[in-house]
């Protein structure tokens, strides 16, 4: 039976018979729903532009979430898990994205929707916040929360500023390591200086430089401090040692937030209070999420 | 006495809170610090029935957890004044915990499973709770009242007990009414407000007790008008009648002085009004004998409704949760559980299994056993397990991945989350902080006999010198032979090394048979006084067990105030290891302890480096340096990750 017999295959789907009318019907009808269904479940993920909030506990960054969400602040606690909301730019800051479209379009809207990922600032809990830098998923910003009056203290800064190395050497591992020539896609932090309605508080510019100061310091002290036991103990499976990165510009000199710029990274400092006896004031804070979205 | 209830997410967000007495919340989040992060107080196991309990600052914390849900249930009481009266009453407690529990996500469990929110609308979570208390009370002061007497002996303490527990109930059942009856009732229940206070709250008194007395309470309008004049009129006071009286004298005048001008008419104004007030009482209390009966039955009505429906409501979401939790614990049926059975093969390899006790068993004596040849020891392993159990029950596993490789990655988190130390551990950095407030670093090393205490301190010493510190070595290991000059030894070959790299050390000996805590004290004076930066003290071996021996180290402590004491620790030792942590910790007295630990000989046990972990979990110090050879580099930083890889392998 060769293909122009008369009852070949072909023959068959080009005759009129119900069955491959029925069968044509079928496939018209099905193919684009299957296709559809297809090309947008692979694309719903769209993920909202997120922002982490990163800090030491105590900071406040839990507090600062719930301000964003509700508007009104809510009693909290140590965090132990992370947690993600969905929130809304408060009215009067202007995402920049769409600066020049007017309030009624719906794409206005939508450009000021974003996710706040809050992750719990212990010690041992900062993994969370580690996996998170590892693989950025639509991260648009990083905010890192500071006690501004914590920052005073030796104790305090040293805290804040470790945890503050560990974040920034992260995203400079993340340019530095990528494989294409571009690079990825740029993450700036902000440095939000909280609790400046304290009495204790530094300013955000002297926040800015206490961080420097106790950043270069932290630079050194591991730029001496002795190896980590990953390189010994795995015995000689691999001998190729880790090669140790130092953060912004060879690990020489003092450090300023300003060489983070090399390496994609804007760090930009600002003050605010969440809490506070006349109300929360964190407009700063917003004008620079707007910026980003 | 119940100071403050609260439930919280995981998260750290407060959803709801009941506070009678404001407590800081320091005390919650050190609660959560040293329970749920750092796990240094280990909670009791749930077969005993009780509740974990936590005490901090005169305050007794008890607790309960959603775990599917990350909710935290905690009650705060003042446990200062006696034992035994905390004890009376945290038998409700933990009823109230759990049934607090099970009412809360029986009502918001919905809302809480939705994604990308913190909050949760439970504002009318208040009466559900106030009505659990009551109830719990009231369950509880028949059986406990008479014990609670009995025990008492002192009279006085009886009284001030029951004075207690006066001053606390009021305030709760004020509040319970309140807020059962609602806004709306409670608003209508209080007297209304008249322009003159003294006198018409007589007669609406009177009318009030009338409509209640009255039989049917539905007689016709003129009927009950006529009832009010009759009774308003007796039921006011001589005062008022004498008003009235002169009112219809005035009356007559009026008429007489009618033609002499408006001025005259002023006093028969006042006085007309006077009894258009009379009138309008009057007219005000029928108001009220009219509204008032059927408020009245409204009121009761609809709070005896409101009352039974609460409870009723309550009841049966707090069955509702207990049978679920019940059906979940034992399957129904041959047919349903072979075929469950079925479906659990299947979602093994799938995914998307719910984890049960049961399911988890089997694999975690797997992993038991292999953190056993790891040399991890038993105490230290089961703690681990049990943590991989608390965390999965319950939880789903996700799709394409086995019961197997779900206990893996949770026994990585807790692996991790038990060596990661909570603060920084820079030496570096310590000793320029305390150098800059000119005094000295002093170190001291503690240990059991023979795990390399002079051979840890001079690595110490090599990676300081290195960083052009100035060293003293202390020798005050005055028992046995031959310490003194193994640390000259080491004092030597150091001085050569370090000639070129800028560093000094020097060593400061007394000879032996001194006590080791003066010669460590005269060592630190004498390192103040000629500008060395660091004091490194060696001190004599010591069996953890053998009271006479550690007791001299609270003496050490206290003479040489050491900034840092490190414990060195085998890796080879087994079991042992938690016993040697907890005693050398708990040697040197209230309110000091080890601060870090040093594992020696890491190069000698391959992978089996479960001491670590041993070690960390007896304590929850951390691991500051890591032995791994003989020669003075041979010194190493924990490399958290890698550990964990080679446990894990």
């Amino acid at each position: 039976m060769t293909w122009y017999d008369k009852d070949s295959w072909l023959t068959q789907a080009f005759a009129p018979n119900l069955s491959t009318i029925a069968f044509t019907l079928v496939l018209v009808i099905v193919l684009p729903i299957l296709l559809h269904q297809f090309v947008y479940k692979r694309q719903t993920p769209t993920t909202l532009p997120t922002f982490l909030l990163i800090g030491p506990s105590g900071a406040g960054k839990t507090t600062l979430l719930t301000l964003t969400e509700r508007n009104t602040v809510a009693q909290t606690h140590t965090s132990t898990a992370p947690l993600t909301i969905q929130a809304l730019l408060p009215e009067g800051f202007i995402p920049s994205s769409s600066h020049y479209r007017s309030p009624g379009d719906p794409a206005y809207e939508r450009s000021r929707r974003f996710l706040l990922h809050d992750t719990p600032g212990h010690g041992k809990l900062r993994h969370f916040a580690a996996s998170q830098l590892m693989k950025p998923t639509n991260v648009r910003g990083i905010i890192f929360v500071v006690d501004a009056s914590s920052v005073a203290e030796e104790a305090g800064l040293n805290e804040a500023a470790e945890y503050l190395h560990d974040v920034l050497l992260a995203l400079q591992k993340r340019y530095t390591g990528a494989k294409t020539s571009r690079g990825p896609k740029e993450i700036p932090v902000l440095i939000a200086a909280n609790k400046l309605a304290l009495f204790t508080a530094l300013p955000p510019h002297l926040v800015k430089i206490a961080l420097e100061k106790a950043i270069s310091e932290v630079r050194k002290s591991k730029a001496k401090g002795l190896k980590d036991s990953g390189v010994g103990m795995r015995g000689d499976d691999d001998g190729l040692e880790e090669e140790r990165e130092w953060l912004g510009e060879g690990g020489e000199g003092s450090f300023e937030f300003g060489q983070m710029e090399e390496v994609g990274t804007s760090v930009t400092v600002k003050g605010g209070n969440v809490l506070g006896g006349d109300g929360s004031d964190v407009k700063s804070w917003w004008e620079w999420v707007a910026e980003q979205l | 006495m119940l100071d403050t209830f609260e439930i919280l997410t995981t998260s750290g967000v407060v959803l709801w809170s009941r506070t009678y007495v404001p407590i800081g919340p320091n005390i919650i989040n050190s609660l959560i610090r040293d329970v749920f992060i750092e796990e240094r107080i280990q909670p009791q196991s749930e077969d005993t029935g009780q509740k974990p309990t936590y005490r901090k600052e005169g305050y007794t914390l008890k607790w309960t957890t959603a775990k599917d849900l990350g909710l935290i249930f905690v009650v705060a009481l003042i446990s200062a004044q006696a034992v035994y009266q905390s004890l009376v009453h945290l038998t409700w407690i933990d009823k109230l915990l759990d049934n607090v529990r099970a009412l809360f996500t029986g009502l918001y469990g919905e809302q809480l499973k939705t994604e990308r929110t913190s909050g949760v609308d439970c504002e009318k979570f208040g009466p559900y709770f106030d009505r659990q208390i009551q109830e719990l009370e009231q369950a509880s002061n028949g059986p406990t009242s008479g014990p609670a007497n009995i025990k008492l002996t002192p009279p006085s303490s009886s009284g001030n007990d029951s004075a207690d527990d006066g001053a606390l109930k009021p305030p709760v059942s004020q509040k319970t009414q309140k807020s059962l009856y609602g806004p709306d009732t409670s608003a209508d229940s209080t007297p209304v407000p008249t322009p003159d206070t003294s006198r018409p709250t007589t007669p609406a008194q009177s009318h009030l007790v009338t409509g209640k007395s009255r039989p049917g309470g539905k007689l016709s309008r003129r009927d009950r008008k006529k009832a009010a004049a009759v009774n308003s009129a007796p039921a006011s006071s001589g005062d008022e009648a004498t008003v009235r009286r002169k009112g219809k004298g005035s009356a007559k005048k009026n008429r007489v002085w009618g033609e002499f001008g408006a001025e005259e008419d002023d006093p028969s104004m006042v006085l007309d009004y006077s009894q258009t007030d009379i009138k309008d009482d009057a007219s005000e209390a029928e108001a009220l004998e009219e509204i008032k009966p059927e408020t009245w039955g409204r009121k009761t009505g609809k709070g005896q409704f409101v009352l039974k429906d609460l409870d009723e409501e309550m009841d049966s979401i707090i069955a509702e949760q207990n049978a679920k939790k019940e059906s979940f614990a034992d399957s129904t049926g041959i047919v349903g559980s072979s075929l469950g059975a079925i479906g659990g093969l299947f979602r093994n390899v799938v995914g998307g299994k719910t984890l049960t006790k049961e399911d988890l068993a089997k694999p975690l004596k797997g992993m038991e056993d292999h953190l056993l040849k790891k040399n991890v020891a038993r105490e230290a392993a089961v703690r681990l397990c049990e943590s991989v159990e608390r965390d999965l029950v319950g939880l789903k596993t996700g799709s394409f991945t086995t019961i197997e490789s779900t206990i893996r990655a949770s026994m990585e988190k807790a692996l991790t989350k038990i060596l990661t130390p909570t603060s920084s551990l820079d030496l570096l950095r310590e000793i320029q902080t305390t150098n800059n407030a000119s005094r000295p670093y002093v170190l001291s090393i503690v240990g059991v006999n023979g795990v390399g205490k002079s051979t840890n301190l001079s690595k110490i010493a090599f990676f300081l010198l290195q960083n052009h510190h100035r060293v003293l070595i202390a020798a005050a290991d005055t028992f046995r032979s031959g310490a003194v000059e193994q640390l000259r030894v080491h004092v030597r070959n150091l001085k050569e090394l370090s000639k070129r790299e800028g560093g000094e050390v020097d060593i400061f000996e007394k000879g032996y048979g001194k006590d080791a805590a003066n010669i460590a004290a005269d060592a630190v004076a004498y390192a103040q006084k000629n500008n060395y930066n660091v004091v490194l003290i060696d001190t004599a071996g010591r069996r953890h067990n053998d009271q006479r021996l550690m007791s001299s180290l609270e003496k050490f402590a206290k003479l040489a105030k050491p900034d840092k004491i490190l414990m060195v620790g085998e890796a080879l030792v087994g079991s042992d290891s938690v016993a040697q942590a907890r005693n050398f910790n708990a040697s040197f007295g209230p309110g000091r302890g080890l601060d870090g630990f040093v594992i020696s000989k890491c190069d000698t046990v391959g992978d089996m480096v479960g001491t670590l972990v041993s070690m960390v979990h007896a304590t929850g110090i951390p691991v500051v340096f890591l032995g791994m050879g003989q020669h003075y580099a041979d010194l190493r930083g924990l490399n958290v990750g890698s550990v964990c890889r080679l446990l894990m392998s």
